[in-house]
């Protein structure tokens, strides 16, 4: 087979090759080539996808060799429904960067190309190694993006959120390197069957240790601390960048080692991730319902939605609904949380202010851009027919069939507090200016890429369907 | 013991120094060293442990010279946002 | 009698370490940080791993430690004063003291789990050294490491690559540096002696180590942290400036081997797959994509000293 026409590399190399293009231009440049590059990646996921939908997962041998010796790449249904999210939330969000970066971009193009060519790979990725070493561009380059922002805060919370991303991939190494002494190899298929075979001490500490690595690096309470102050505080599409997309990452990972080579060792310990989601549900909701501090309140808002995600592994005892439900809360808050940031990011531009109470009036100047929050709002809360409601009914309905009624007061109770936290930002919106409130003009297209993402996110629920045939395919029953 | 289980173990125990480090010390650039003592110690496992039974692995050598060099530059990074901080409170 | 050797080494390793995290003085702490990287280089050396020992040395020592005590250098006014506040102090208060004594069981209770771990571990099943061995020869080079890292797992190694860079790039992101620059101070007449005796011989033996890689332990990695050791050496001796911002000639230099490496890569794909080289052209472009890394790992690892690091020097 010519290897020219396989997307899998290709969805790679691509981003890797418009990020280096734009560091060789030099600062500010290179948005023009990010457009192109992305809608590129687009069409390749797209294409990815019908090629799962004909012919079932597809692997890419790099090298030739093959695993164990050399390192495969490997998309099912699952991988494929991440990266299709990947790229059709970076894709709006870059046309909102370039105007949004108006005054100059720095080194925003090129961090932001190496971070997406680390999440296609993280994706695609079927090593654990090579899985360590997208994880270690993945953290850099968000690190990066977030000292972005420039100035005291920024750095320390860039420095925080590094020191936490090295700790965690630290743990993870460990656990690598527990498991290539104990097997000879850290490729994931030859591993799968020799875990499922025999598995000493010292892989269900590897286990252990790499699992919780991830659960430290897709911020679970209670390791969210590091996130508020670095999404809270980097320019608003870096924001939506890392709160949409990048902690995702690390919840994808714990997904696909939790039901493959884990499986055998994680199969009691459910209840454990779960615990820390209603956790998170709770102490996130509260959090946003007191912050003074706008994209505070859309970051809190992360780490309460990140919660959902984790509530679903107690339900593995039917797995596909409760994949669904845990992939399709990913896509939707993916879509709806890149809006929430968008719009937050052009509420500042246009108030001077990142504050709750200085949003008075801006319904009248801004109604597009409220629509739009407002929106991502309803994904949030869970109602129809968004894809928050799909995601939400599927989780209510694999808990109810098990018997877990805890999951679903927890599940009810956090579309309350997600309504009263978007309710407490819309209620402010729509008070009158005072005199001397003063509002500076914002681009257009901003608005317009904030609302194509909150619409998206609302809409997809009318096409659950087939994104859930997609997401079945690969999947062992 | 085999050579290559000892230096496995020894870099148990500075992996768990490591963590304890970066937990516990209150100054960045200590726990910047706490941190690549971490990794140290994940390399002395990965080497280690793979040639506990004497013989050179070139798989695990391969990989941990790829983690020094992302050590490295993990920790330039950090570095350089510590020096962004202001002075009172490092 | 080579176990006692070994035991020595690590007692010595732990206790570096050990005094590296808890020394109450921050400048003889990054000191004993340095020691530890040396006595790893060591280790390394024990573990038939002469690789691993060569870029210990240089970057995990070498490099690793400049910039420490650069660092300090901005950290702390004088050289040798203590730091200005005492950061491993001890917790004032009980709950803090209970919160260090809890952190610290854990981190003992884990490291006895995975030690009782590591004694019951059987033999593994896969034998990746004998599939290495077997395919040795498709791979274009003859020495084990190198061919791991440029053939079987080449594509690790490119990301590698894109680490180092996205580490420039993010200091790139962070501007010229606040605080407190060390004092420039007259240069050593004796180091600028020393540097323009030591810096051709570093250049050459580089270029010797990028040769040598496809037979014996070295290669690109050892021979750009020898050339990013040699700039650092210059800039201490005032023979080299610090870099304000790269320009379009130095950013080609950076991301120069990072290019040439995708470019290989894609193009291999008409071979069926990323990074399938054609073994008998496989020497020839595993030797290509080393010397463009050689050029762009010495500048990205001297950017990483060299970005500010004198930036109180240009106007």
């Amino acid at each position: 087979m010519n290897g020219l026409l396989d997307p899998l590399p290709w969805l790679i190399l691509l981003p890797l090759a418009w990020a280096s293009l734009a560091f060789l231009l030099g600062p500010g440049r290179g948005g023009r080539l990010a457009l192109a590059g992305l809608a590129g990646q687009l069409a390749l996921a797209l294409w990815l996808a019908r090629r799962l939908i004909e012919g079932g997962p597809v692997s890419h041998a790099v090298g030739g060799w093959g695993a164990p010796l050399g390192i495969d790449l490997y998309a099912d249904g699952l991988s494929a429904v991440m990266l299709l999210l990947t790229q059709a939330v970076a894709l709006p969000l870059a046309f909102y960067a370039r105007a949004y970066f108006a005054q100059g971009a720095g080194q925003f193009w090129p961090l932001a190309g190496f971070l997406l060519a680390a999440m296609n790979a993280l994706f695609l990725a079927a090593d654990l190694f090579n899985l360590y070493v997208t994880l270690e561009l993945l953290g850099l380059a968000a690190v990066g993006l977030v000292a972005l922002g420039g100035g005291a805060e920024p750095s320390r919370a860039a420095l925080r959120y590094l020191v936490v991303s090295l700790a965690a991939s630290g743990a993870y190494l460990l656990g690598v390197a527990l498991i290539y002494g104990s097997y000879g190899t850290v490729a994931i298929a030859p591993l799968t069957p020799l875990i499922a075979a025999q598995a000493p001490l010292a892989v269900g500490l590897a286990a252990g240790l790499m699992l919780l690595g991830l659960v430290a690096k897709s911020a679970l309470f209670p390791f969210h601390f590091w996130l508020p102050p670095a999404h809270g505080g980097a320019p608003a599409p870096v924001s939506a960048l890392l709160s949409a997309l990048v902690v995702k990452a690390a919840f994808y990972l714990i997904l696909r080692l939790w039901l493959g080579p884990f499986a055998p060792l994680t199969a009691d310990w459910g209840w454990l991730p779960a615990l820390a989601g209603a956790g998170a549900i709770l102490w996130g909701s509260w959090q946003a319902l007191r912050t003074p501090r706008l994209k505070q309140l859309v970051a809190w808002s992360t780490v309460a939605q990140l919660g959902y995600l984790f509530l679903i592994f107690p339900l593995f005892g039917l797995k596909e609904p409760a994949l669904q439900a845990g992939t399709l809360q990913a896509v939707a808050h993916g879509l709806a949380k890149a809006a929430m940031f968008a719009a937050a990011g052009i509420l500042l531009k246009a108030t001077g202010r990142d504050a709750v109470d200085g949003l008075a009036g801006v319904a009248g100047r801004l109604p597009l851009t409220l629509f739009a929050f407002g929106l991502a709002g309803v994904t949030l809360m869970g109602l129809p027919p968004s894809a928050g409601f799909l995601a939400k009914w599927l989780l209510i309905d694999a808990a109810l069939e098990q018997g877990l009624w805890p999951l679903v007061a927890i599940v009810l109770a956090g579309g309350l507090l997600a309504a009263a936290y978007v309710f407490r930002v819309l209620r402010q919106a729509f008070l009158l200016a005072p005199e001397a409130q003063q509002f500076h003009p914002v681009p257009r297209r901003l608005e317009w890429a904030a609302f194509g993402l909150a619409a998206a996110s609302v809409l997809l629920g009318l096409r659950g369907v087939e994104l859930m045939a997609l997401l079945g395919i690969g999947v062992a029953p | 013991m085999s050579a290559g289980l000892l230096y496995a173990l020894a870099g148990v125990l500075l992996f768990a120094l490591g963590l304890g480090g970066i937990v516990l010390l209150r100054h960045a650039l200590r726990r910047i060293l706490a941190f690549n003592v971490m990794g140290s110690g994940a390399f002395l496992v990965l080497v280690g442990l793979a040639q506990r039974d004497g013989g050179a692995d070139p798989v695990p050598q391969a990989m941990v010279l790829t983690g020094i060099v992302v050590a490295v530059a993990a920790t330039a990074l950090a570095l350089a946002l510590l020096r962004r901080l202001p002075e009172d409170r490092p | 009698m080579n176990l006692l050797l070994d035991g020595l080494l690590v007692l010595a390793l732990l206790w570096s370490a050990w005094r590296a995290l808890a020394s109450p003085d921050l400048a003889r702490a990054v000191v004993l940080f340095i020691v530890f990287g040396l006595l790893m280089a060591l280790a390394w050396a024990r573990l038939n791993a002469p690789d691993i020992a060569l870029a210990e040395a240089a970057i995990g020592a070498g490099l690793t430690g400049a910039l420490l005590l650069d660092a300090l250098g901005r950290l702390q006014p004088g050289t040798g004063a203590p730091a200005p506040e005492s950061p491993a102090q001890p917790p004032a208060n009980r709950a803090g003291r209970r919160w260090t004594g809890s952190v610290a069981l854990v981190a003992g209770l884990l490291a006895a789990a995975l030690a009782y771990a590591l004694f019951q571990l059987p033999a593994p099943t896969v034998r990746l050294p004998e599939q290495v061995a077997a395919n040795m020869a498709a791979s274009g080079v003859d020495h084990p490491v190198t061919a791991v890292l440029l053939n079987f797992r080449g594509y690790d190694t490119l990301l590698e690559v894109a680490v180092l860079l996205i580490a420039l790039i993010g200091l790139l992101t962070l501007g010229p540096a606040a605080g407190r620059p060390a004092a420039p101070g007259p240069a050593n007449p004796l180091l600028k002696a020393l540097a323009r005796l030591l810096v051709p011989l570093m250049i050459l033996s580089a270029g010797y180590l990028l040769w040598a890689g496809a037979h014996r332990p070295g290669g690109a990695f050892q021979a750009g942290a020898l050339l990013a050791a040699a700039a650092v050496l210059l800039h201490l001796a005032q023979l080299l400036p610090a870099w304000a911002s790269p320009g379009r000639l130095l950013r080609l230099g950076l991301a120069g081997g990072f290019l040439i490496f995708l470019g290989v890569a894609a193009a291999l794909l008409a071979e069926g797959a990323l990074l399938t080289y054609p073994p008998a052209q496989a020497g020839g472009l595993i030797l290509l994509i080393e010397a463009g890394l050689t050029v762009s790992l010495g500048l990205i690892l001297a950017g990483l000293f060299l970005l500010f690091a004198g930036a109180e020097e240009r106007p």
